[in-house]
């Protein structure tokens, strides 16, 4: 028994360094802009079918490098036409308008690829276990997080050490003044938003090698993505990343003790969260007053 | 500044119009399928178009299209032209799929209700199909009740129950892999009553239930139910799920490598999920309810061919369900000479499709009493490839489902009509 609960613990936090990477993208986008973006989930379907779609001329690999960026492109097409004229109001707006975006992509993408799922190759050398006990950490599991890792380092990174993320982290204390200082609050959030959409995407072409491709799969990541970052707290990346990585964990934890309530338990705990300490672990007071 | 173009803000008169046009939109013509005429026979098909079930839902409508154009092209039903309406009942909230039904009843007047993937949504459509009196084939839910302990008299089903699909299947289980099982099951009616339909049926050949796991509907990860699994040591891994959950519970599965552990297999299985799955996953030993490779049976190449032509793939049981389904409506009236519900159900009673339309080995007939249909099932196992590039399952076994299908009596089946 304990050997399946540490198993069980030990996968959740693989599971959950995945959530993590596609929290942290949504979360990147509601600190500095505000919105909502609900259509997060149809982003990461969109990223995995592009990948799946490039697979056979440029391999898996090629299809990695490749398919976040063009995912993030889309992202800036969006952002610019769609979601600009939204900022500063309310961020029901933004929500609704999202809303309506992840049902256009997931009809999109059933209209281009077919409702059906499709099978999505990774090499087979990814798809051995590490060994006969401990045979849920397979080279691709371990591949993810090796993945997860060094976007999140480079994200971190990013945002300490460069100008641009100097900028972001600024504008999400406040916006106004970074602007009176002579930076291009268009340009930063647009570039904010690629930027989380390239996770998005990332999140994407990992989650197809996880799981079925189909139209939905953005679906049904979406909603631990939120939780994590509720749970984590709003405003603060760390913690969004402690609350994908705890959900995680919990999840794994409820198979054992409670299998019908996988699911279930990632939201009692936004609700314990959001009835002791509103603001999440680590997150700040006051945001989206 | 940034220059903002747009207005500022949306004004509550323009959220109440937009509020208005989008009610409205509910009740706005269906998808229709032809043009309407005015003395035409309806059939309202209230499937999933959408969400998880949207792959099997899209292709009970092409099997349903299929008969359609056939029945059209023969002079229609009664010499009426015949229109197919067709609403997204969702994949899994019953109020939209009953608010759907009721629209298509009330609304649209249509003489034939068809749906729903989704076996809890097919039963509370049956409700409301019952309530009003109307011919109402489900061509792919599976749950017992629905012939069963909420059997209706114009409730009629195409697919087989989830007694039946365990009884088929059991049997290979036993004989082949040994006889302790571990069930991952979906959480909902049609998985329970495929998971006790198992351990009975096992149970009666000599297996045991090891344990088992419910998951919820709509899964993604099924890591921690495979590490508990094979903690249990079964002999199987019975993978009751379905659709996209079947194919994420089989592709981490077989990265885990458990089918060199233990051996992989399930009741319920179809083409789509195979197709999403890659290759290495194909495996496992699983009962399909229709295939399209039947050497030597007659007309089953023509259907094979004709699918083809229309979406360039082969048929699966969903589209060979949809296409009974609408042809049943068809047959139905042409026998009882009457648009009458009661008249086509009493019509329908021990009512034999033909070969054409039957498509299989054993007899197709919907049994007395019950209105189940009783077909073949197909044993066998999961193949990356075979004879072609859709020949993903290698038949073993054709089982007659009128062999082991539950008595009237067992199924709870109590039958009442209209005086």
């Amino acid at each position: 028994m304990t050997q399946v609960v540490l198993f069980n613990v030990f996968n959740g936090l693989i599971v959950g360094a995945f959530y993590a990477l596609m929290a942290l993208g949504l979360s990147l986008i509601l600190n500095l802009s505000g919105v909502i973006n609900f259509a997060h989930g149809g982003f990461l379907a969109l990223g995995a079918y592009l990948a799946y779609t490039l697979i056979p001329y440029i391999g898996f690999w090629g299809a990695l490098i490749v398919a976040p960026p063009l995912t993030a492109a889309l992202g800036l097409v969006v952002e610019w036409l769609l979601i600009r004229p939204l900022y500063g109001k309310d961020p029901l707006y933004g929500l609704l308008l999202t809303f309506g975006l992840a049902y256009i992509f997931e009809d999109v993408t059933r209209l281009i690829w077919g409702a059906q799922s499709v099978p999505f190759q990774v090499p087979g050398w990814l798809m051995t276990s590490l060994s006969s006990q401990l045979f849920f950490i397979t080279g691709y599991r371990v591949f993810m997080v090796i993945i997860v890792t060094a976007a999140v380092g480079g994200l971190f990174a990013v945002l300490k050490y460069t100008r641009l993320g100097m900028r972001i982290r600024a504008g999400t204390r406040d916006l106004d003044t970074v602007s009176t200082l002579g930076v291009n609050v268009r340009v930063l959030r647009s570039l904010n938003f690629g930027i989380g959409i390239y996770m998005a995407g990332l999140a994407g072409v990992l989650a197809a090698g996880l799981l079925g491709l189909s139209p939905t799969i953005g679906a049904n990541l979406i909603m631990p993505s939120f939780v994590a970052i509720i749970v984590g707290g709003l405003g603060s990346l760390l913690g969004t990343l402690l609350g994908g990585l705890m959900i995680g964990v919990a999840s794994g934890l409820a198979a054992v003790y409670f299998p019908s309530a996988t699911e279930a338990v990632i939201y009692v705990m936004m609700g314990l969260v959001l009835l002791v300490r509103p603001r999440g672990l680590l997150g700040e007071e006051g945001r989206l007053h | 500044m940034p220059k903002s173009n747009w207005r500022a803000g949306v004004n509550r008169r323009t959220l109440v119009k937009s509020g208005a046009a989008l009610a409205a939109a509910q009740f706005a013509s269906p998808f229709v399928i032809r043009a309407r005429a005015a003395d035409a026979v309806k059939i309202g098909l209230d499937n999933p178009l959408t969400g998880t079930y949207a792959g099997p839902g899209k292709n009970e409508l092409v099997g349903c299209q299929m008969a359609l154009d056939e029945i059209n092209a023969k002079g229609g039903i009664l010499g009426r032209p015949v229109e197919l309406l067709v609403e997204d009942s969702s994949s899994g909230d019953a109020g939209t799929a009953v608010q759907k039904a009721r629209k298509l009843i009330e609304g649209d007047k249509v003489d034939f209700l068809l749906g729903n993937v989704n076996s809890a949504l097919a039963l509370a459509m049956a409700q409301v199909s019952n309530e009003k009196g109307i011919l109402h084939i489900v061509p792919g839910g599976h749950t017992d009740a629905i012939t069963g302990a909420s059997c209706h008299w114009n409730v009629f089903r195409v697919c087989n129950t989830t007694q039946m699909e365990a009884a088929a299947v059991c049997a290979a289980l036993v004989k082949e892999y040994g006889k302790k099982f571990y069930y991952i099951t979906p959480d909902y009616a049609f998985g329970h009553t495929l998971e006790s339909g198992m351990v009975k049926a096992a149970g009666a050949l000599g297996g045991e239930r090891v344990g088992g796991d419910l998951a919820p509907l709509g899964a993604v990860d099924f890591s921690s139910y495979l590490i508990k699994a094979q903690a249990a040591n079964p002999d199987v891994i019975v993978f009751l799920v379905q659709g996209d959950d079947m194919l994420n519970a089989m592709k981490q599965a077989v990265q885990f490598g458990l089918q060199n552990k233990v051996h992989l297999a399930g009741a319920q299985q179809e083409m789509e999920p195979l197709e999403g799955l890659p290759p290495e996953a194909r495996i496992g030993t699983w009962v399909l309810e229709w295939y399209w490779n039947q050497p030597g049976v007659p007309h089953v190449a023509e259907f094979v061919e004709a699918t083809k032509k229309r979406t360039g793939r082969v048929p699966t049981a969903r589209t060979w369900f949809g296409y009974l389904s609408v042809w049943t409506c068809a047959l139905a009236a042409a026998k009882a000479n009457s648009l009458k519900a009661v008249d086509m159900a009493k019509a329908l009673q021990d009512f034999h499709l033909p070969s054409e339309i039957a498509l299989g080995p054993n007899p197709a007939f919907y049994r007395a009493g019950q209105n189940q249909l009783l077909a073949s099932l197909f044993v066998g196992n999961a193949q990356p490839s075979g004879s072609a590039p859709d020949d993903l399952f290698h038949v073993t076994d054709v089982v007659n489902g009128a062999a082991i299908a539950s008595s009237v009596e067992e199924s709870g089946c109590k039958m009442t009509w209209p005086t």
